[in-house]
């Protein structure tokens, strides 16, 4: 049986937003070289489900693969230290784009070059472009059915999956025949550290490159929007200091001014 | 193809409270897009969430009522969806986002090929007739302006975006009834269980009250534990503070945690990383106290103070404890 993880190389989630600069030109957004990228965490939790559906199978092949412009390695190869037997880079600059069209449509192309799969993972979102719907266009592509926000994926009878799905206020038990799509989310839990072993033996495996020119992928029909412009900041609010000389005086004086302002209501007036 | 179809999503009988903030946006989109708003109402056991959305003053009132619409089941849901556009041809769908909501809508964009903006907080028509709207990304550290030409268009606005709407006095808008057609389905769902949540959950609370790596370890908490207490609210937590063990992962708000649009976002000792903001920054109001000036977080914040929090904020639950005593008394 085989899972293919979808991975998607983000700017780092934990950089301060302050240091995100603008390409107006390209409608891009940046960061400085000292801020390396990472795997959007949704996606690593992915591959931590594909992970845990190995041991539970006692067997899987684990297939990681990414469409994306100028990937760092060294980040991507994680996904080898973890144990996935293959990482698949599908790397071109047409894929630095917020249409989630020609990436899915990239990767679903990428899935049939490899013959296929049992299941593929995915994140619920990227964290950048937080469109989330290249899931939905892998499962059209692909003509599978799809199963989302997964706290949990097991593989019964090795023909149907199930994942308990996460709700609001509880989750729900979903299933859905295999070939299927599947999207996970952060209940689900982190994804486990790399051993020592695992990490050196991994540094003498390459991921394998596909050339997109060989895919043959077909353009999208569909409409996706297009980013006109970015700025910052994104609110339009603008921030009110309350200022004293100390920080008890600047507390006191908080509560007062919220109070005033009829942001804060005390005891039972809601 | 004309009009606006609000999607009116149903949960355990009632109508989602978000409903009114999509009769909003449509009633300021229908003086632009001709045609008339419909809404579409999906789910079993409707009767109370009809009359209510009767209420609307919308042009008209789609019922699909329906056994396999009981529960939250994704594809059943957006079949429902994608079987009332394809007969009312509408072009614009305003969906809310919510769990469903937002798959609903991703699955119609997909199924009809239409443009989806997700997460919208301004949009306008243009005047060659595209649409164009204002949506955060990167957690909302960035604001991206994204235009899509042909419609149908498929919108699901920002929670807390857009007021909501007045209802009207009266049920005046009669239900024309649907009967659900779906193709075969290719998942199944299940049991659903609910989670009781002790006391006030973070997703729920109107006020949160957040602290984050500046507070150190987890003995603060209690001071935020007793704001909260005094606010009515809840206490949240920034990915560095659960990461470090200090608090557990429920109360965990942002990209990896709970997205979450309280009345008030109180972030003590949190930076504001975008893996924070994409989980905040729809508050309705947020304050940010820290130390460092500089701090992401102050500006997205509506006040913030600069300085130590444990000063800070001790004298503000003071402030607030001596308040409460005060009109304690008084009543």
């Amino acid at each position: 049986m085989r899972a293919i993880v979808c991975l998607k190389q983000v700017i780092d989630p934990l950089t301060p937003a302050t240091s995100l600069v603008l390409d107006a030109q390209g409608k891009k957004i940046r960061v400085g070289a000292s801020s390396p990228p990472v795997i959007n965490g949704f996606d690593e939790q992915g591959l931590e489900a594909a992970l845990r559906l190995r041991e539970a199978l006692g067997g899987l092949e684990i297939i990681c693969l990414a469409a994306g412009d100028r990937f760092n390695n060294d980040v991507m190869r994680r996904a080898l230290a973890l144990g996935a037997d293959q990482l698949v880079l599908v790397q071109d600059p047409s894929l630095d784009t917020w249409n989630s069209y020609p990436i899915a449509s990239t990767l679903a192309a990428a899935i049939r070059q490899l013959g296929g799969t049992d299941l593929v993972i995915c994140g619920r979102q990227g964290s950048d472009w937080d469109n989330g719907l290249v899931p939905y266009i892998l499962a059209e592509q692909l003509a599978m059915p799809i199963l989302t926000l997964a706290k949990r994926v097991t593989v019964t009878d090795g023909r149907r999956v199930e994942i308990e799905r996460v709700l609001a206020d509880g989750s729900v038990i979903m299933d859905a025949p295999l070939p299927a799509v599947v999207t996970v989310t952060s209940e689900l839990g982190a994804l486990r550290l790399p051993t020592v072993a695992a990490r050196l033996t991994a540094a003498r495996k390459q991921p394998r490159q596909l050339a997109l020119a060989d895919l043959g992928v077909a353009a999208a029909a569909a409409s996706a929007p297009e980013v006109i412009d970015l700025a910052i900041p994104v609110t339009g609010r603008s921030c009110t200091f309350i200022e004293a000389s100390a920080g008890p005086g600047a507390g006191a004086r908080l509560a007062e001014t919220l109070l005033q302002a009829g942001v804060v209501r005390l005891g039972g007036e809601h | 193809m004309s009009g606006i179809l609000v999607f009116a999503e149903v949960d355990a009988r009632e109508l989602r409270p978000e409903f009114w903030e999509l009769v909003t946006v449509a009633r300021n989109m229908s003086a632009t897009i001709g045609g008339g708003i419909a809404v579409a109402i999906i789910g079993a056991d409707l009767e109370s969430a009809t009359r209510e959305a009767a209420c609307a003053g919308a042009d008209a009132l789609h019922v699909i009522e329906d056994d396999r619409l009981a529960a939250p089941w994704p594809e059943a849901h957006a079949a429902a969806l994608i079987q009332l556009c394809g007969e009312l041809a509408p072009q614009l769908i305003l969906v809310p986002r919510t769990i469903l909501g937002a798959e609903a809508a991703a699955r119609l964009a997909v199924r009809g090929g239409w443009p989806l903006v997700q997460d919208a907080m301004q949009l306008e028509v243009t005047p060659e007739g595209g649409l164009l709207a204002v949506r955060p990304v990167s957690g909302g550290a960035v604001a991206a302006t994204v235009r899509a030409n042909a419609g149908p268009w498929v919108v699901v606005p920002r929670p807390r975006a857009f007021a909501p709407a007045q209802s009207g006095e009266t049920a005046e808008t009669a239900p024309v009834r649907h009967v659900f057609a779906p193709p075969p389905f290719a998942t199944s769902c299940g049991t659903r269980t609910r989670i009781e949540v002790e006391g006030i959950s973070v997703d729920r609370a109107k006020v949160v009250v957040s602290g984050g790596g500046g507070l150190g370890g987890p003995e603060p908490f209690a001071l935020l534990r007793e704001v909260a207490d005094l606010l009515g609210g809840a206490v949240g937590a920034s990915r560095v503070a659960v990461d470090s063990g200090w608090v557990q992962q429920a109360q965990q708000v942002g990209l990896t945690g709970k997205t979450i649009a309280p009345d008030l976002y109180i972030a003590v000792g949190i930076s504001g990383a975008i893996q924070h903001l994409v989980g905040c920054s729809s508050s309705q109001v947020i304050v940010a106290v820290n130390s460092d000036p500089a701090a992401p977080i102050f500006r997205i914040a509506n006040y913030g103070v600069i300085g130590d929090w444990k000063e800070v904020m001790t004298a503000f639950r003071d402030t607030l404890a001596a308040r409460s005593h005060q009109a304690g008394r008084a009543a």
